[in-house]
């Protein structure tokens, strides 16, 4: 505010100028015209530096001359100035009675003024919020189906016993993607052959639940499959069902829940045989299995996540159930 | 001799200008130093005492956590193929690394456990009673903020225990009605706890809950400082004791009856 | 209502007075005492961070704890998963709540009702008084938190899982505890280990109770049963009243059912050197 003043300033201070902003777009131009190896350019700019230069210098010279600010129809600077000044320290002054006298009159301003910030600052919120917001919990519910995974020959599944099969489910996501499955033979039904196939995965809390039966880790092998690292079989016996260590959930070998806090049966893997091979189509849940092997009847649900019912009238706490 | 003391005290009077002149500048722009002083200045009652102290040591182990996390950070990687390595290579190979990361480890477990103390102390004296009651809620919403800080970093090692232990804990949360299994959902980016887990933790750990527990703190402060520590009940000297009532005998509180 | 209100008000007013005629100055009066208790927290931090790290060595635990333990491995089948000590009680009220029906209250109930109670508590307990032998309710429901909590926590902290690898490995401490097994036996023994008896049952120490299962150290000294009637009710055990404790027809198909029997009825809790 103190140059604008102009002359009745304080005796050092410059008169307002727009030399020195020509100067300064000379300057530049000659730069960029040398940076860009442009000598056109270069003498354009050097033409600018050289005569704003030389303006700005005189008026420098003869002691801030009159201000030139007058022959320059762009320079609104000292009338405006000479204007709010003065207005500016009246209102000042005399500020309270004014806002007392005209409190009515600007009420319904200062409401609209209050209202828009309000608004627009919701507006603000809310072009940076939504799409955060979105993005933070969408990806988590995009289902994102699941894939097939060769888990080896049907003929490393003898009849009978379980064998349980550590494989990668996304091959591409690496270890984090490890699921471990008991698979049984129960042998060809129909012309078929009929495989039962339970995750590991306890319907509690999620726990690892463990064979109650003899693991023969010396037979231990591993299957080669076509896409992805190898899938490791290791086969029991005496098998009469699955425990989980944390809280003692207890499964028989239908995946049955026989004891413990485990909400339904264990969930279940799809399959289907291509060239011989057993593919895991997907995973599904499982209310309860009537029967044993081949003949089992499995009431079936879509995946569910463990401690959610998945029938009985605790179901209705769950109606919804994010994809997968 | 007559000499030398105006000399000392000229020489002191240039040491107190050079201290004031920064901190006067400092004053005149931000009152800053008169809130330093208001706030180590201020009187507290004078029967407060190591019962006190709680809170505050609180704050200590919260302030080495915030130090050695930020530490740990600069060697930690958030990924599942190298989070483990990284807990290796800290805890083996780098200057000093098992300490920082020890201090973090351990230093959580001292945490709770002194905001645990904190809170019995508060409810034994009575302390959240009127007018400290949302100074109360403050401090419940920081101790649950502070156990979902513990719960979001025992992932973080991905060994086997922090590993299982969080795939049980969100199996808890879904198994909420209703809304369980989103939660669950958005707890790990997916259906199954995958690649993007970790580092959805790991963002969590070191920037949103902290982040909130600055702030829970800052307001804790500032209504500790604005409405004052509570005397111990059985004071006999206690600020704002009942003046009316005859002087409590032994069997009429947890007295030391010392004096009135 | 708004006498009680007012008492509230005049008490503070009094406060603030009493502070500013008798009080001390926060700096350093009560400060040093802060410093000094940070003083001692980080030491406690150090000290810990000290003992954990050169007592422990990897994945061997030391006084509290490894430095890690192996990386994970979301296909696992032999690990037991536990949450730092400050999640125990609720590790170990999962456990008390093992009917599938009560799931949520363990998981979700429980914790929920302690979390409204926490936030409620300036809103229920109003007085004016502070002094504890007047607060009957509070001092019976500090003692009744701490007890709970304290009791849940050693309760988690001290809960034992099985883990086949580990039970056969203890079979050598259980035979000199049991005075010697022979090689039927210990046959016996390394079955009853892997095949999820533990899971229920506790056998010297190992295994943890759960759904109600009775411990095993001396079952051959205390049971009426003979051998064959043991290995009968093994094999299925519905056939004598019991609907909890799983069939294991597949023992006697491998031919160890009778071993597991032997091996129970030498078991006459710990008579040996142990």
């Amino acid at each position: 505010m103190v140059e604008t003043k102009g002359p009745t300033g304080p005796p050092h201070g410059p008169a307002p100028s727009l030399w020195p902003l020509g100067f300064a777009i000379g300057l530049t131009v000659a730069l960029v015209g040398l940076v860009l190896g442009s000598w056109s350019t270069v003498a354009v700019g050097a033409v600018l530096l050289l005569a704003f230069g030389f303006v700005w210098a005189r008026d420098v010279a003869t002691g801030h001359g009159a201000p030139p600010v007058v022959d320059e129809p762009l320079a609104p600077g000292p009338e405006s100035a000479r204007h709010t000044v003065p207005l500016r320290s009246d209102r000042d002054a005399d500020a309270l009675p004014v806002m007392e006298d005209e409190e009515i009159e600007t009420y319904p301003r200062s409401a609209f003024l209050s209202l828009s910030t309000l608004g627009l600052g919701g507006v603000i919120t809310g072009i940076v919020a939504a799409p955060v917001t979105v993005f933070a919990v969408g990806p988590a519910f995009v289902g994102q189906g699941e894939e097939e995974v060769d888990i080896g020959p049907l003929d490393d599944y003898p009849e009978g016993n379980f064998i349980v099969a550590t494989f990668l489910a996304r091959p591409d996501e690496g270890e984090v993607s490890r699921r471990t499955a008991y698979v049984r033979n129960n042998g060809v039904v129909d012309g078929r052959p009929s495989l039962t196939i339970l995750s590991n995965r306890c319907v509690h809390l999620g726990c690892p639940v463990q064979v109650n039966g003899l693991s023969l880790e010396g037979q231990k092998k591993t299957v080669e499959v076509p896409e992805g690292p190898t899938v490791e079989l290791t086969p029991t016996e005496a098998a009469s069902g699955f425990g989980c260590p944390c809280h003692g959930g207890q499964y028989d070998t239908e995946g049955n829940r026989t004891a413990g806090p485990p909400v339904r049966a264990l969930d279940r893997f799809r399959y289907k045989i291509r060239d011989g091979r057993v593919i895991l189509t997907s995973s599904y849940s499982v209310g309860e299995v009537d029967g044993q092997g081949a003949e089992a009847v499995i009431k079936a649900y879509d995946l569910a996540m463990p401690s959610v019912h998945v029938d009985g009238p605790e179901a209705i706490l769950y109606p919804f159930e994010p994809p997968h | 001799m007559a000499t030398t003391a105006p000399r000392r005290r000229r020489r002191q009077s240039k040491l107190q200008q050079a201290v004031d002149i920064p901190l006067d500048w400092l004053e005149e722009r931000s009152g800053l130093v008169g809130a330093t002083k208001y706030f180590l200045f201020r009187k507290v009652p004078r029967d407060s005492s190591w019962w006190h102290t709680l809170g505050s040591a609180t704050l200590t182990a919260f302030l080495v956590q915030a130090g050695t996390g930020l530490i740990l950070a600069f060697y930690y990687k958030p990924d599942p193929d190298k989070a483990y390595e990284s807990i290796q290579h800290i805890t083996n190979d780098l200057t000093l690394g098992w300490l920082v990361r020890g201090m973090h480890r351990w230093g959580a477990s001292v945490f709770i456990i002194l905001m645990f103390f904190h809170m019995a102390r508060v409810f034994l004296f009575g302390a959240y009673k009127y007018p400290r009651e949302l100074n109360w809620i403050v401090g419940v919403l920081i101790l649950v903020t502070g156990m979902l800080e513990g719960f979001t970093g025992y992932l973080l090692p991905w060994d086997q225990t922090s590993y299982w232990a969080t795939v049980v804990g969100i199996n808890i949360n879904a198994s909420a009605p209703f809304l369980g299994p989103f939660i669950a959902q958005f707890l790990r980016g997916g259906a199954e706890i995958g690649t993007d887990t970790l580092s959805r933790f790991y963002a969590l750990h070191m920037l949103a809950v902290p982040g909130a527990l600055f702030g829970l703190i800052g307001l804790h402060l500032y209504l500790v400082i604005r409405l004052g520590v509570s005397s111990p009940p059985w004071s006999s000297e206690g600020a704002g004791r009942d003046r009316a009532e005859v002087k409590p005998t032994g069997r009429a509180g947890l007295t030391r009856g010392r004096r009135v | 209502m708004s006498s009680a209100q007012d008492e509230r008000r005049a008490g503070f007013e009094r406060y603030k007075e009493d502070v500013e005629n008798e009080g001390k100055p926060f700096f350093p009066y009560a400060m040093f005492h802060d410093t000094v208790m940070s003083l001692v927290v980080v030491s406690v931090i150090v000290g810990l961070a000290c003992v954990w790290y050169f007592t422990a060595d990897g994945t061997e635990p030391g006084l509290i704890g490894p430095h890690y333990v192996e990386e994970a491995d979301p296909g696992t089948t032999s690990f037991i998963p536990r949450p730092d000590w400050y999640f125990y009680f609720l590790f170990y009220l999962l456990r008390i709540f093992k009917w599938p029906e009560s799931v949520v209250l363990g998981t979700v109930g429980v914790p929920t009702i302690l979390m409204i109670l926490m936030f409620a508590l300036p809103f229920l307990d109003r007085s004016r008084e502070r002094r504890l032998l007047r607060r009957p309710v509070a001092v019976v429901a500090a003692v009744l938190t701490a007890v709970s909590m304290g009791v849940l926590t050693y309760k988690g902290a001290t809960a034992r899982e099985s883990l086949g690898s580990e039970a056969v490995a203890a079979v050598d401490a259980w035979s000199s505890q049991q005075g010697g097994f022979d090689e039927t036996q210990r046959s016996g023994a390394e079955v009853f280990a892997q095949v999820g008896c533990l899971q229920c049952h506790i056998y010297l120490g190992s295994g943890s109770a759960n759904v109600g299962a009775p411990e095993l150290s001396d079952y051959g000294s205390t049971t009426q049963r003979t051998i064959e009637q043991t290995a009968a009710y093994i094999r299925n055990p519905a056939e004598f009243g019991n609907t909890v404790m799983p069939p294991f027809p597949g023992l006697e198909d491998a031919g160890v059912l009778d071993d597991v029997a032997q091996f129970l009825h030498a078991s006459s809790g710990a008579t040996g050197d142990g």
